[in-house]
């Protein structure tokens, strides 16, 4: 009899504890009792610890920093005056203007147009009365599209106290050749040296060669037209 | 007479116009504090300019202008120099906090606000050179102007192009893309015997490519653009366009 309460008792005890466990295995998430007790009572605290009311409410506006835009100047916009050789049709003076964006101080990309006028070939010359083109077709203007790579920069002295940035560049491009009535695929190689007397203004002194294919004396063939010019641009 | 004296008029008041930004010389500059031990000012704007002075810390500089990746600053002393952007990356500004500027490195590639590029390639067996522009809404989405020539045996011509673009994955190096948009094709045919007219017509696209960063601010893009273009015969017009180029962000 005896035993058999014990067990009883031990049955009941084993049992409650396996549910008071089960219990807190299943209720994890929620606060306990004892937590919630501890929240109240630091709640109280805080509230014994605030801050009186103001008094005087501070009149200090708040300094608003305005911040200076930085002028960045990485175009380059300019004219350019020389002289072009159209292959078999002399050579003329050419005007264009040229337009520069300096991505990073090696590279920049450039974007070129000009004209000129094509004088006579020499069988023109000698033929007598012989024209093969006309006024208008005599024109030859082109624009271009190039990378420009910054080579070889530094620095020239001008006497003994002035020194100018300065830099030896190379050109490739591509772009078009409208000449004799008929528009052209181009390709363009070439150098070109650049002075800067203030930071803002730059003189250029370039050659470039334009090669395009050309049907108009009969054969198919690759024209080289070499071109040498001055240049004046303003960064901004 | 009367004509030159108008135009008098108007050349000075172009000149005022042009004039007037540099005339206003009480221009407000940036200052920032040096922090690193130094700055190091060069006498241009390049990695191989020599180094003449120096700005020892908690000193300040005025920044007067940036050209590509070097800063233009004037020292208290007013002595005037080139910074590099990375020594320009340890200065702070008045109130303490770090000078920030765009870098146009891999995270200004991921997004950015516009695009310019040149290209060379192919239009229906022509040769192609092409330019465009785009405006980026956010990293992925950009709406892209793009103007082109094509110069072949049979016909030359122009070719304009508005559409979007959408980038997948902006932050991968090799990130592609798809295109979709509408235009206007000029086609000037060349023939010998019989010239037909010259004639334009409305086109719509639809494309893809992928762009690489390359360096700084750079990177490569490949393109291909299948036009339909809508002619008043009876057939509509399908145009292949591939093209390869380069171009920069900012």
């Amino acid at each position: 009899m005896e035993t058999g309460i014990r067990i009883l008792l031990l049955s009941v005890v084993l049992a409650l504890s396996g549910c008071a466990s089960i219990r807190n295995w299943l209720d994890r998430d929620e606060p306990t009792e004892d937590t919630s007790a501890q929240a109240d009572t630091q709640a109280d605290a805080d509230d014994a610890n605030a801050a009186p009311p103001r008094v005087i409410e501070p009149q200090v506006a708040r300094r608003t920093v305005k911040v200076p835009r930085i002028d960045t100047e990485n175009i380059e916009i300019g004219g350019v005056f020389g002289a072009l050789s159209i292959e078999d049709f002399g050579t003329n003076p050419v005007y264009g203007v040229t337009a520069a964006y300096h991505v990073t101080e090696d590279f920049f990309f450039q974007a070129e147009a000009g004209r000129s006028t094509a004088g006579k070939t020499s069988f023109e010359t000698l033929g007598g009365n012989v024209t093969l083109l006309t006024g208008k077709e005599r024109q030859f203007t082109y624009y271009n599209l190039a990378l420009g790579y910054n080579f070889l920069p530094g620095e020239v002295f001008l006497g003994r106290n002035r020194a100018m940035t300065s830099g030896f560049y190379l050109l490739g491009g591509i772009g078009s050749v409208d000449f004799a009535g008929d528009q052209k695929f181009s390709v363009s190689f070439g150098a070109g040296f650049r002075v800067l007397p203030t930071d803002w203004l730059a003189i250029h002194v370039r050659m470039q060669d334009r090669i395009f294919d050309s049907d108009l004396l009969g054969e198919d063939k690759l024209t080289n037209n070499l071109e040498a010019n001055i240049g004046l641009t303003v960064f901004f | 007479m009367r004509d030159y004296r108008r135009y008098a008029h108007l050349l000075t008041l172009l000149l005022a116009f042009v004039a007037a930004p540099s005339l206003c010389a009480a221009r407000e500059y940036l200052q920032v504090f040096v922090t690193a031990p130094y700055l190091e000012l060069h006498t241009g704007p390049g990695r191989g300019f020599p180094v003449t002075q120096v700005v020892a810390r908690d000193e300040s500089v005025d920044i007067l202008k940036r050209r590509t990746d070097w800063f233009k600053v004037r020292t208290a002393r007013g002595v005037e120099g080139w910074a590099s952007y990375k020594d320009m990356l340890s200065v702070v500004l008045a109130d303490g906090t770090p000078f920030t500027f765009p870098m146009g490195d891999r995270a200004g590639y991921t997004s950015h606000k516009g695009e310019i590029g040149v290209f060379a390639g192919d239009y229906s067996g022509a040769t192609l050179i092409s330019a465009y522009g785009s405006y980026s809404f956010n990293s992925q989405l950009a709406v892209e102007l793009s103007v082109g020539q094509f110069l072949g045996n049979a016909s030359n011509g122009t070719l304009a192009d508005i559409g979007l673009t959408h980038t997948f994955v902006p932050e991968w190096r090799l990130s592609p893309f798809v295109s979709l948009g509408t235009g206007v094709v000029h086609i000037e045919p060349k023939a010998t015997l019989v010239a037909p007219p010259d004639r334009t017509d409305q086109t719509a696209y639809v494309g893809g490519g992928v762009k690489y960063y390359l360096t700084r601010r750079f990177f490569a893009r490949a393109e291909y653009r299948s036009h339909y273009v809508f002619t008043s015969r009876n057939d509509n017009e399908k145009v292949d366009e591939w093209k390869l180029g380069f171009a920069f962000f900012f």
